[in-house]
């Protein structure tokens, strides 16, 4: 099917993609976008590097599709592979410098030309903003999957692949310490 | 949202017994909301579809090129063939006088030809 995919189902986009169809895949891409911004910024803040890694993410997902077997939701396997990418990128910048992500992240803010104006809206988008850039990256992603993902403990297990009780804790833990750093801010 | 509604939100958002769902919306809400840049989906297809074109181009020059190969290959050969046909047409053998023109020639023809008497 040539055309618009506005109404196609995940199925249909799926084999569509498969066999190179551009304007399937490009739906695709603009389904989940968003769900991959949340997770790429809310973990490497909101900078131009970021998207870097959210069109890595796309095109690893684009090469892995044939391998997709649909047992577990799309948006779970795309944002397994933001998660994955997104924790390589930490791990490769702290090889460079351990203090590189903190002073990068308060140099560099970008804010989407919606928010211009818009002091409140500024202002949450910095306190988060500033709130998980302080936080571990180990805790930093169970807050973004949970804060800005809104999903339930046992679906943030599911993706990171981690017990339950780990989540938990270390869910606890990030509360403790957000609540310390929200009050500095 | 004032800035000790949003410092709440963000905190009771952590509750594992709080409705994530619902609290990542009210965040979203807010204005804590994220996205690439306008022309991201055009980057990624590009980087995909563009470099999956100069993959085909390449594979599409090659297999001309092969093909090409096979042209030359047959043409050589064919030619060969039609050489060696002549040659024994002509010499009445395939030896190497008969490839280098002098499988008639008698030596003494030859120094004849060579100092001219």
């Amino acid at each position: 099917m040539k055309g618009s995919y506005s109404k196609a189902d995940e199925s249909e986009l799926i084999q569509a993609s498969i066999n190179g169809d551009r304007l399937a895949f490009g739906e695709i891409v603009n389904r989940y976008r968003k769900m991959v911004a949340r997770t790429v910024k809310g973990m490497l803040g909101d900078t131009v590097f970021a998207e870097d890694i959210g069109q890595e993410v796309f095109v690893k997902l684009y090469h892995s599709l044939s391998e997709f077997r649909g047992d577990a939701k799309l948006a779970t396997y795309i944002q397994k592979i933001a998660v994955n990418l997104t924790l390589n990128e930490i791990k490769r910048r702290k090889r460079f410098s351990s203090l590189f992500i903190q002073k990068e992240n308060d140099d560099i803010y970008e804010f989407d030309v919606a928010d211009e104006g818009h002091e409140e809206k500024r202002d949450a988008k910095e306190i988060v903003n500033k709130a998980l850039m302080s936080l571990d990256p180990k805790f930093r992603i169970i807050v973004t999957m949970r804060m800005l993902q809104g999903y339930s403990t046992k679906e943030t297990a599911e993706i990171l692949d981690l017990p339950l009780g780990t989540v938990l804790s270390r869910l606890s833990r990030a509360q403790e310490q957000i609540r310390e750093i929200i009050v500095k801010l | 949202m004032k800035r000790p509604e949003i410092k709440l939100l963000i905190i009771s958002s952590l509750d594992p017994g709080t409705d994530a769902g619902t609290l990542a919306r009210q965040i979203e809400d807010s204005g804590v909301s994220y996205d690439f840049n306008g022309k991201f989906t055009d980057r990624v297809l590009d980087k995909i579809f563009g470099a999956e074109l100069a993959f085909n181009r390449e594979i599409e020059f090659v297999r001309k090129l092969n093909s090409a190969f096979y042209r030359v290959a047959l043409t050589g050969v064919a030619a060969i063939l039609l050489l060696l046909i002549s040659i024994f047409l002509m010499e009445g053998s395939l030896s190497i006088n008969s490839f280098l023109g002098i499988g008639d020639t008698y030596d003494e023809s030859i120094v004849c030809l060579f100092t001219d008497n």
